[in-house]
């Protein structure tokens, strides 16, 4: 394939004029249970008789377990078991690893030969409770010979660096440069090259109950059961079924309530695996749960911690020609999704912005941290940040409003689709729109005036305003595309829906991925199910079938689970009205085509009083299948299994890297803060954001995920940081040192919402998962350089810490803090 | 995050709690007051008290009184009531004014006034206050009871002038007639200090006549800024004096740095935080004249 013949676009879609359901606020169905507590969390689960497993940490970031004396544990009334790292790579295959070469960086449940970061598993305990579980582990003794640690990622690169990974002979997992355009050219034209250096520190995601898994192997069967609150994809369930040598078949997940994910729950492999170990060696039921500092320093989904060096070619009228970026990306002591991250940015790396020309240079970092999974945005986050601080200094060094160049340099609504350098589609969108409204809701001509009089009475106050893509329903080429072998063909990423309607008319719904994360599965899928059948989303059900025997189901990642879900239900849905209508037919003695769905049934087109509804149709297709010909069979039940519907390989020179991530949801965010120049605290004043995310279907749900990603991304901005000392020690492992906003921290948010519909999804819905964590950080850096700007200062690493400020603006003479 | 097992007992007098104290000394005996401290540590396992002696049942630790111009608060007054009480707010404003900086509701509703000082945090609000206010606290011991001032108490992080055999009863607050303000910087709120300032100050005839100026965050213990109090006693109330009393008090301070502010910024922040109690201090003073 070359670079310009792309396969064609799906087929555009017509949507639905007038809707019922999709688009109308309603409150959650899934909220009751869990205001209730009874939303059946992974601690909920735990039956009497249960064993409790725990994990021996690791207190060095860098060092060789000499040996491991376990006598005195095991030896505790009320032990089961004790398993070193040794044993359990006796009893386990590596875990599941999508990164660049596993062979060279064995990913183990827990640590064989040396341990790589603090808090890394050394040995776990099985106990009759947790209580007993840490006493035993406190008597473990392990022989440690500390090694240096690397903890820097650009000095992990310099040659004789220690190394993390002895086989691999470098601490470089990945390095490749792609060019997409004329780079060179767009550079030479320029008038202006802005060029910066940024960097952004890891944070991850904190839910409130931590990963675990209950296990339950039962040896008569060779059969494992297991409840888990990260993984229950049937698609990809047979890695995990290699990792503990049980056929696929005999490993049944169920699917639990995340609470909390945001990314970090995400094929979490490693609770599973240990339990699953455990349980089948002591033959009982065995609970994992983390806790929170066993989440903090291995919950292996640290999020991105890039370094950046930039460079912005530019027209003296403000037009963006070409971007060249250069990011070492520190990925930690493993890599299991490889560079996914910097494929997400890929997906938008030229942000809502009629740019050229690309040029990508990763290095990937090894080093002796917890490793890094998902997170909110997925590392495309990162580059929002990147690229609206570069478009903001841009317009500093032009002279330009912040405004006025992004308006010049924004994709106007007549180019949709519209194919960014990368090969990527943008499906549609009108930015100008949502920045109009965003102005307007943040009142953005007021604050200005306030800033104005703001600073005549000395005060620092800053408008931040950034125009920023959240790319949405992922294709897994992303994940491999950067090898010039292909992985693979172009995965399906199939999500799948049950429909069936009992004798009454009643609609159960079944879900075969994951359990609520956040992003409401439940509700989105009972709105989709009223929509085509004209009931309540209240009344209907929704229920999930474990692995065992499921239909292929993804989960949740990269905002893709309302689209897929819709089109499964759409699917499913016209299969039941299939067989229904024809019911229907036979029922009245009328030719299936004079019939119409209307309101819950169908009737004689014309003749409104000759009508079956649903409930009708159904208790004859279950109880009076005689009544109807042969090929009819009992019952009205169908599925859907729905694959990625836009999705195109990379081109074999990889100059275009094909459709990956087509949904394109954009959003505006405009914050006012206060910066006291004297302490370096950060107030925020006023928050307004615009979203669009194509049609609506729940206004109400998704506002919530605006105000939830917005505060994650103000604590990504301002307070979130996994920091690790010159010597590799995590010093902020719990939430004592781990500084998190509170309701008190996170403004009253004005939202907006735009709706721009896609032309290839159903209804036109785009994913909004993650929106409020890709704008926060960019916007509330931006605000903060907005305020600072008198002084000459500009801040370039988040999170914008007291620390980081006043050295910034001591830096720029401010020297003593206070009038 | 589970303790190592502990035995636990729930005596009903002063007595009986310090003879436990005594009898489990081998055991690292430790006094259990709101659980808001000591718990944590011992699901950390950084204390690992073999016996646990709880101070809940005890009576009369739970009672505010005012007796001869003092505040007295029993060891077992929650954070929260001291917060609402009448007395507190009559008598000692500065120490209302702190308490709604300690942490979040409800940790202050199990959390205890004597316990905070108890514990000793460097970074902790109650200490400063008591060092600011001259408080007294009452010990209890097998030799019997004996009054520690504040000054006396804080000798290092986590570290008192307590015997490993006494227990606190009582901290004994004396009013001070006059302004007040707490002003705190800390990362978000409900945690605690990076810096804190307490600060007392009595005016006549819009002189500063006396004064009482402490800190949290700014060493191993809450700091009394003497230098600021003789900096600014005995002049005008207003901007010189308050330039001079931050200057004097941050004049040669070296506060160990940390993940949530290094040394210099803590420095900034204590300026700016002491200006501030200073200002609302002086004014309070002369609205109450
Ligand atoms: C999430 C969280 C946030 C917090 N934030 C803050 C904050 O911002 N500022 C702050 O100052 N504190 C904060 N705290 C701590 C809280 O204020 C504690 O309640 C307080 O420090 C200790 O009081 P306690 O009654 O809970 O004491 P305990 O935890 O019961 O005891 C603490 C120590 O004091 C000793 N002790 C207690 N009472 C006596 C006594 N009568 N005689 C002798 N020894 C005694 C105990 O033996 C123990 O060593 C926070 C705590 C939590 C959990």
């Amino acid at each position: 394939m070359t670079t310009t013949a792309r396969p064609p676009a799906p087929p555009v879609r017509s949507h639905p004029e007038n809707r019922k359901w999709v688009g109308k606020s309603i409150r959650r169905v899934e909220d009751p249970k869990f205001l209730r507590g009874r939303g059946g969390y992974i601690a909920d689960l735990v039956r009497p008789g249960t064993l409790h497993a725990a994990v021996l940490r690791s207190p060095h970031a860098h060092a060789r377990i000499v040996s491991i004396d376990t006598d005195a544990a095991a030896a505790l009334d009320g032990v089961y078991a004790v398993v070193t790292g040794a044993q359990a790579a006796e009893l386990t295959e590596p875990l599941p690893d999508f990164g660049p070469d596993p062979a060279k960086h064995t990913w183990r449940c827990l640590a064989v030969d040396k341990v790589r970061y603090v808090g890394e598993g050394v040995a776990v305990v099985v106990a009759d409770d947790r209580y007993l579980a840490e006493d035993a582990l406190a008597l473990i003794d392990v022989d440690y010979d500390p090694l240096p640690p690397v903890v820097d990622p650009e000095r992990a690169l310099d040659a004789g660096a220690p190394l993390v990974h002895e086989a691999l002979g470098s601490n470089l997992a990945y390095e490749r440069t792609f060019d997409f355009g004329d780079v060179d050219a767009d550079f030479a034209a320029a008038d202006l090259v802005v060029r910066d250096r940024l960097r952004w520190h890891r944070s991850g995601g904190q839910p409130l109950e931590t990963v675990g898994a209950i296990a339950d192997f039962d040896p008569s069967t060779g059969q494992l059961t297991a409840h888990t609150n990260s993984l229950s994809f049937t698609s990809y369930l047979f890695m995990v079924a290699n990792t503990l040598r049980i056929p696929a078949n005999k490993l049944d997940i169920h699917q639990v309530p995340a609470g909390g994910s945001f990314g970090s729950k995400l094929f979490v492999t490693k609770p599973l695996v240990l339990a699953a170990m455990c349980s089948r060696l002591v033959g009982r039921p065995v609970v994992y749960l983390e806790d929170r500092v066993d989440n903090i320093s291995n919950c292996d989904h640290h999020g991105s911690d890039r370094v950046y060096d930039v460079r912005l070619a530019v027209t003296r009228d403000g037009r963006i020609r070409g971007i060249d970026i250069d990011t070492v990306d520190d990925y930690g002591a493993y890599i299991q999704f490889g560079v996914g991250h910097h494929g997400n940015a890929l997906a938008q790396v030229t942000g809502p912005y009629t740019i050229d020309s690309v040029r990508y240079r990763v290095r990937a970092a090894l080093t002796n941290k917890n490793q890094q999974g998902a997170y909110r945005g997925f590392g495309s986050e990162v580059n929002n940040w990147m690229l609206e601080q570069m478009v903001d200094k841009a317009a500093r060094e032009l002279g330009m409003d912040p405004v006025q160049i992004r308006r010049r340099n924004f994709i106007r609504p007549d180019q949709f689709p519209y194919f960014i350098p990368t090969g990527n589609v943008y499906d549609s969108g009108n930015y100008d729109a949502v920045l109009d409204q965003a102005l307007e809701i943040g009142e953005y001509d007021r604050w200005r005036a306030e800033q104005t009089q703001a600073r005549e009475e000395g005060r620092y106050l800053g408008v931040g305003l950034i125009a920023a893509q959240e790319r949405s329903v992922f294709s897994a080429t992303e994940f491999w595309f950067w090898f010039d072998e292909p992985g693979a063909p172009v995965t399906s990423m199939p999500e799948s829906v049950t429909l069936n309607v009992d004798a009454t008319g009643g609609i159960t719904a079944t879900l075969y991925s994951c359990a609520f994360w956040g992003n409401s599965p439940e509700t989105m899928v009972a709105q989709l199910v009223a929509e085509e059948f004209d009931c309540d989303p209240h009344d209907v059900s929704i229920i999930y079938h474990g692995s065992q025997g499921g239909l292929p189901a993804t989960g949740p990642g990269g905002s893709r689970t309302t689209v897929m879900l819709a089109g499964a239900v759409e699917g499913a849905s016209a299969k039941i009205k299939r067989k229904a209508r024809r019911a229907a037919s036979e029922l009245m003695e009328v030719d299936p085509d004079d019939l119409e769905w209307f309101d819950g049934g169908y009737q004689v087109r014309g003749v409104p009083e000759q009508r079956k509804t649903l409930g009708d149709i159904a208790i004859a297709l279950h109880l009076f299948k005689h009544s109807f010909p042969e090929d009819v069979e009992s019952g009205l039940e169908e599925s859907q299994v729905f694959d990625h519907p836009y999705t195109t390989m990379p081109s074999a020179d990889r100059k275009d890297l094909g459709v990956f991530y087509p949904f394109m949801g954009h959003a505006c965010h405009v914050p006012v803060v206060e910066v006291d120049i004297a302490t370096g605290e950060v107030r925020i004043l006023a928050y307004a954001a615009v979203h669009d995310c194509g049609t609506l279907v729940n206004p109400r749900s998704l506002a919530g995920h605006i105000v939830g990603g917005t505060a994650q991304g103000i604590g990504t901005a301002l307070y979130e940081e996994f920091v690790y000392d010159d010597t590799g020690q995590l010093i902020t492992s719990s939430f004592l040192d781990y500084s998190i906003p509170t309701a008190m921290e996170v403004p009253h948010l004005r939202i907006g919402h735009v709706e721009t519909p896609s032309p290839y999804t159903p209804h036109g819905i785009k994913g909004g998962g993650e929106g409020g964590r890709m704008m926060a950080p960019a916007a509330l850096n931006a605000a903060v350089n907005d305020a600072l700007a008198p002084l000459g200062v500009r801040v370039t690493e988040l999170p914008m810490t007291p620390d980081r400020l006043r050295a910034a603006i001591r830096a720029a003479g401010v020297v003593t803090g206070g009038r | 995050m589970k303790p190592p097992p502990f035995r636990y007992s729930s005596p009903t007098t002063v007595a009986d709690a310090v003879a436990l104290l005594a009898e489990h000394a081998a055991d690292d005996a430790r006094v259990l007051a709101g659980g808001q401290s000591l718990v944590p540590l011992m699901n950390f396992r950084l204390a690992q008290p073999g016996h646990v002696i709880d101070l809940r049942r005890v009576a009369g630790l739970d009672t505010i009184r005012l007796a001869g111009g003092e505040l007295v608060i029993g060891a077992m007054v929650r954070q929260a009531t001291a917060e609402r009480s009448p007395e507190v707010a009559l008598a000692a404003p500065l120490l209302a004014e702190a308490l709604g900086h300690v942490a979040h509701p409800p940790i202050r509703n199990s959390g205890t006034v004597v316990g905070s000082i108890a514990h000793a945090d460097p970074a902790a609000e109650l200490p400063a206050v008591a060092l600011a206010m001259d408080a007294e606290l009452t010990a209890v011991g097998p030799g019997g009871e004996r009054r520690i001032t504040a000054a006396d108490f804080f000798q290092g992080p986590f570290t008192t002038a307590l015997g490993a055999d006494e227990i606190l009863t009582e901290v004994r607050f004396r009013s001070f007639p006059g302004g007040h303000a707490f002003v705190e910087f800390s990362r978000t709120h409900g945690n605690f200090a990076v810096v804190a300032v307490a600060v007392l100050v009595a005016l006549a005839d819009g002189r500063i006549t006396r004064s009482a100026i402490a800190a949290s965050g700014l060493g191993g213990t809450p700091l009394r800024l003497t230098a600021a109090e003789q900096a600014w006693e005995g002049s005008t109330a207003g901007s010189a004096a308050i330039d001079a009393a931050v200057d004097a008090g941050t004049a040669g301070l070296d506060p160990a740095g940390d993940l949530h502010a290094g040394s210099a910024t803590r420095i900034d922040i204590a300026r700016s935080c002491l200006r501030e109690a200073l200002e609302r201090a002086t004014e309070r003073a002369l609205d109450r004249r």
